[in-house]
Parts: structure tokens; sequence; C-alpha cells
């Protein structure tokens, strides 16, 4: 017999693992398979192989899974704590805008009577009631930034190369 | 083909198995990932702990790294569960995070075994270990008629030993590997074929 057959055989035989085998090839397999002993034994050589490599022991730590799961949720705890004292900002923000808007036309009018008061021309008197309603609100935002660039800060200084699986 | 018993098969629940699950206990899963659920985490960590343990030892060779990256895999698990895609196995997804946290450390330290990883379709050949070098796949050995297979692992390269262990061992769709590789279908193929060989011709004469 050529070596052609023998190694169309482990070649199919490699493949049978792998990705599988037609009805065809499957049937030309187990033919040779059973006439030649040299490919046979290959074949149960490979086998062995693989349920030696599945057969690998694996010794674990026994507290590795009660660490790893206080650790989880230390940080599961940490997310809470942040979201919470998000949502709080938030809050504390939508309430100083909503304050600010009821309060316009008071804050209008005291600013008119005031400019009338020192006589300033009114852009002045303009620039100052857009700084007096805006600075709660950039404040409030200056905070907001900077608690998520902390907390993206955190997330970068642990690597940041996790993919969207898809 | 069956599988002998091992402490793997012990340690699948069916309950969370996620090869057995169905669309609607993948939904379930994503949601409470989603929901950041510590309960579900400790379930999950419980369940795939012995399976996400093994993938991370065949990968760096350290067990202490190891252990490091089991627990940093589970912290990402956590922090990026609102990325699961409901429509892939949970253990793929793992295994993904698992590798990029592996190739991260690869980059940082200069670690053989990792450093295979980076460029394996390179094509260079590679030289197999001292078998000297005594490593944490080598403590593994307990068994004599295993031992010669678990030598012979650790003179193949990483991605060929990742490869065969997600096939063989996981038995994950070589589209999942793919998946997990972030690689072609056809370079998952190229590495299983050349993987089995390397591990074949590793082994010493007249084992396996």
């Amino acid at each position: 017999m050529s070596e052609k057959p023998h190694e169309r055989a482990q070649q199919l035989f490699s493949q049978s693992l792998i990705e599988g085998l037609s009805s065809a090839d499957q049937t030309w397999l187990e033919a040779h398979l059973r006439e030649c002993a040299a490919c046979a034994q290959h074949a149960a050589a490979t086998r062995e192989l693989l349920r030696a490599l599945r057969n690998v022991p694996l010794f674990i730590p026994s507290d590795l899974a009660a660490r790893t799961q206080l650790r989880v949720r230390l940080r599961a705890q940490e997310f809470a704590a942040a979201a919470n004292s998000g949502a709080v900002l938030w809050i504390i923000t939508a309430a100083s805008w909503l304050v600010g808007v009821l309060s316009a036309p008071l804050v209008w009018r005291g600013f008119a009577w005031l400019g009338t008061q020192l006589s300033l021309p009114k852009p002045i008197l303009e620039l100052g009631f857009v700084l007096w309603w805006a600075v709660p609100a950039l404040v409030a935002l200056a905070a907001v930034l900077h608690q998520r660039g902390a907390s993206n800060g955190i997330r970068n200084s642990r690597g940041d190369h996790v993919r969207r699986f898809e | 083909m069956n599988r002998p018993a091992s402490i793997f098969t012990a340690t699948r629940s069916p309950l969370l198995f996620a090869g057995l699950m169905t669309t609607d206990d993948n939904s379930a899963l994503a949601a409470g990932l989603r929901r950041r659920d510590p309960e579900l985490l400790d379930r999950l960590i419980d369940q795939f702990q012995h399976r996400l343990y093994r993938y991370l030892i065949f990968l760096t060779g350290d067990r202490a790294l190891a252990e490091d990256l089991f627990q940093e895999t589970w912290v990402r698990v956590l922090e990026r569960g609102h990325q699961y895609n409901r429509k892939s196995k949970f253990e793929s997804w793992l295994f993904a995070i698992a590798r990029n946290l592996v190739i991260d450390v690869s980059r940082r330290k200069k670690i053989r075994s990792l450093e295979e990883l980076g460029n394996p379709e390179s094509d260079q050949p590679y030289e197999p270990p001292d078998e000297r070098c005594a490593s944490v796949l080598q403590m593994m050995v307990t068994r004599e008629n295993e031992q010669a297979v678990q030598l012979s692992l650790l003179k193949i390269p990483a991605y060929y030993r990742e490869v065969l262990l997600l096939r063989f061992h996981e038995e994950l769709g070589l589209e999942e590997i793919a998946a997990v590789l972030a690689t072609p279908l056809s370079t998952v193929k190229s590495r299983l074929y050349r993987g089995l060989a390397a591990l074949k011709s590793a082994l010493p004469q007249g084992a396996a």
C-alpha cells in the first residue's frame, strides 16, 4: 500500500476531531482503520492523548473562590455607593436648576433695582444676572465631571482592554 | 466520545451550566450581570472556577499569576456585565475577558509563555523549554500514564495549548473559539491542526 492512503487517513482523523467529516470521508476512514493496523494504532493513540489532555488534574486553592467572591462583593459595594452619591448629586443639581428658573424673575427685578440705584449700564446688569443664575449650575456640573473623572481614573488604572463581545 | 470522570465533571452544575443554557437563562444571566447582582456572581464564580482557573494556568503556566488574573477576571465581569451579549455563551465571554487580561499582563511583564500569545502566526520554529524547568503544569502531574502528556504540554507554545484546551477540554465550537481569541475561523483551525501535531510530536516515544 502506498503512503498516500495513510497520510489521508491521518489527515481525516485529525479533521474528524477538529471539524468533523462528511459521511463519505467518514465511511472511507472507518474502512481504512479496519484494514490498516498502523493507522488504527495512530488513531487510538491520538484518542488516548486527548483523553489524557482532558484529565490533566487541577489543584485549585480551596479559598480562591471565597477570596474572589469577597473581592467582587466589595467592588460591587463601591459601585453601589458611587451610584447612590451620583444620584444624590443629580437630584441636588436638578433642584438647584429648578430654584434658579423659578427665582429668575425675582432675581432679575433685584438686579434691575440695583442697577437703578447704582446707575450701572444694562450690559453689566445682564452679565451679572447670567452669572448669578449660571454659577451654581456650573459648580454642580464641575462636581459631576470631577466625580466621573475620578471613577474613570480608577478603572483606567486597572487596565481597560476588555472589548465588547458580540 | 465518552468523557471520563474528572474533577471538572463534579463542578458542572446543571442549574447554571452555560453550555446547556436556554435563551431565557441567558437573558436572566444578562439581566443579573447588568444589575451587578452579587448573588449571581457568587454562583458563577463557584460554577466556573475550575474551568477559568485551568484556562489561566494553561495560558500562563504560573499559579500565582493565574490566581491574580482569576480574581481580576471576575472583577471585570462585574464591571463589564452590561457588555455581555446574551446570544453568546457566558463561558466564551468569560474566557475572552481572561485572555485579554493575560495579554495585558504579557505587555507589562516579559513572561515567556505569555509572549508566545503575541504573534503566534510568525511561523518561527519554537524551542521546547528545558524539561528541568519546574512549573505549575509539572506540579499538576499525579498520574503516571498522563505524565507524558502533561509534560508535553510544556513543550508546545501557549497559543497551541490554549486552542487545544478550548476545543478538547472545554468543548467549545470553532466559532466560539474564534470569538474568544478574536481571530478568524481559519486561524483557529490552523492552530488546532498544528497544535495537535505539535503535541503528538512533543510526546516521548511510546507515550499515549
